[in-house]
């Protein structure tokens, strides 16, 4: 375990300073997230004046862009986990992979954490800047920002988890692009990224709170503007259950597709 | 003598879509997974706007089907756009590495050789994602339905003439794939929001810098009310963002530097 631990830190460390190389990039492709926070701005300004509300679905104008300034800096900092495990499989780059003193899954895991980590804080940043320049300052409690980290560290693992699950199904489909895809919008459109899942209807409301995707964006966003210890715990207990469930669906898969491999010398 | 002229490059267009299309069917799974991957990402952001319809029925005038609608004609005008002229996409970076060589040596103008040489499956899920929802949701009637084939033909010059601007960046800057990249997201975000969530300098701008405007309001406005002024704004429109894309591309193309490449079209 305290091995495990080690590698994964020493990967992540390195994926995370070969992206630091790059924060000139990284932050270049930022722009986009200005771009969406001002028209969502405006969607929403529009959305408050004629409801005639400061509050809506317990957001106020504030918040709301606040909300949507943590559910975007998390949906945009994905790395290409998936696509390059699909990648690994094609061209047989998997091999060289198996040879590392670390699990190949908990190698990719491990990677696309530190990557998206960089990701998150140089989106977060930016959004900030531009949310604080639209509506103001948000004043958080003092402990909505570690809130805010544990739970977007372990919505990256389960999120990282489910790409991992897409990515082994390289073995068996000619491409996992449609499946990522269905994934990825489903997370967008079930994990209150575009909205709040307060004003979901309630029969979507009901079975939504059951799948994974609403603990990898609503929950840290919902919980940095609105900072509750009780809803803190109940998110981490909830997204740890979640991630011991997809461990065991990745050990099962990967444990599948091991016995497909067959390498030649080269 | 324009007739001719005009009939030989029709004759022009069609030879290079039928040797597209036939390229794309030689990988025919590819073709259609990629489509139909574009027709879901389409179909998650339509199901955004009827969740947010389903709590919020009207928004600065705008209902549901406003937004079916502007979707419709934005998708399938950029499917129209770039399903068949897919090379300008990546004209900036064409023109950085110096690729255009290959291109120069057809007889007739450079751009319609250009622009033709390439085909996009994902386009064609737009343009076939546009069509579907026109039909199916907003059910027009004849009249509605042949002029929204009228302004599908504006939004995909509109489109064209985009690509013509920003990809003839490269010529002026040297390296502007980012910039263009950024420019490009620009514009698709802006013309899937609708228009009237903008007023006063960014009105301006969305009919300028960004001319998401002519897609997103205009076509919308003209559909909405049977406006032929719209239309006809829509189309005087097009036809100046696509003469104003092909000045740039001429003018710049004086200062296009050869890559000395080798290359081979197949």
């Amino acid at each position: 375990m305290k091995n495990s631990i080690r590698q994964i830190w020493a990967v992540a460390r390195v994926a995370a300073r070969s992206n630091l190389a790059y924060l000139g990039e990284v932050a270049s492709r930022t722009f986009f997230l200005a771009v969406i926070l001002f028209i969502f701005l405006k969607l929403w300004q529009a959305t408050y004046r004629e409801s005639a509300s400061a509050v809506i679905g317990g957001l106020s104008l504030n918040q709301m862009l606040w909300y949507l300034t943590v559910t975007e800096a998390i949906y945009m900092s994905a790395p290409r986990l998936a696509q390059q495990i699909d990648e690994d499989v094609r061209s047989g780059a998997l091999a060289v992979r198996l040879l590392k003193p670390i699990s190949y899954p908990l190698y990719c895991l491990s990677s696309a954490l530190g990557e998206r980590i960089v990701r998150f804080l140089a989106n977060f940043a930016t959004g900030a800047a531009v949310t604080f320049c639209l509506v103001g300052p948000f004043n958080c409690s003092p402990a909505a920002p570690i809130m805010l980290l544990v739970a977007v560290l372990l919505a990256f693992v389960l999120d990282g988890l489910g790409h991992l699950i897409i990515g082994l199904w390289a073995f068996w489909l000619e491409d996992t692009s449609g499946l990522l895809l269905i994934y990825t919008r489903l997370s967008m459109i079930l994990g209150g990224m575009l909205i709040p899942m307060e004003l979901f209807p309630d029969w979507l409301k009901s079975f939504v709170f059951f799948l994974p995707f609403p603990y990898l964006v609503w929950g840290p966003a919902h919980l940095f503007v609105h900072s509750d210890w009780l809803q803190f715990a109940q998110l981490v207990g909830l997204q740890s259950l979640y991630i011991l469930l997809l461990l065991a669906v990745v050990n099962l898969i990967y444990g599948w597709a091991l016995e497909r491999i067959s390498a030649h010398g080269g | 003598m324009w007739f001719s002229k005009i009939l030989s490059y029709l004759r022009l267009a069609r030879a290079y879509i039928k040797l597209n299309w036939s390229m794309q069917m030689e990988y025919r799974g590819a073709f259609v997974s990629q489509a139909l991957a574009m027709f879901l990402n389409n179909g998650t952001w339509l199901a955004f706007w009827m969740l947010f319809f389903s709590r919020f029925p009207v928004v600065k005038g705008w209902e549901q089907s406003d937004v079916v609608t502007l979707w419709a004609i934005s998708a399938a005008g950029f499917g129209l756009g770039n399903a068949f002229c897919w090379n300008l996409h990546n004209l900036a970076a064409m023109v950085s590495r110096g690729e255009l060589d290959v291109w120069m040596l057809y007889p007739r103008a450079l751009i319609p050789h250009l622009a033709l040489g390439k085909m996009s499956a994902t386009a064609i899920g737009d343009l076939a994602f546009g069509y579907f929802i026109y039909i199916v949701v907003v059910r027009p009637d004849l009249q509605h339905f042949l002029l929204f084939n009228l302004l599908v033909v504006a939004v995909a010059l509109v489109f064209i003439g985009f690509n013509l601007w920003r990809g003839s960046l490269a010529f002026y800057f040297g390296q502007a794939e980012v910039l263009s990249e950024q420019w490009f997201f620009a514009m698709i975000t802006f013309s899937t929001y609708p228009n009237c969530l903008f007023d006063g300098w960014m009105k301006v701008v969305l009919y300028t810098l960004i001319p998401a405007g002519f897609i997103s309001g205009l076509p919308v406005e003209a559909l909405r009310d049977f406006d032929f002024s719209a239309a006809a704004f829509t189309w005087l429109g097009a036809l100046g963002v696509l003469a104003s894309g092909a000045a740039s591309f001429e003018l710049g193309l004086r200062r296009y530097q050869s890559g000395n490449l080798l290359g081979m079209r197949s």
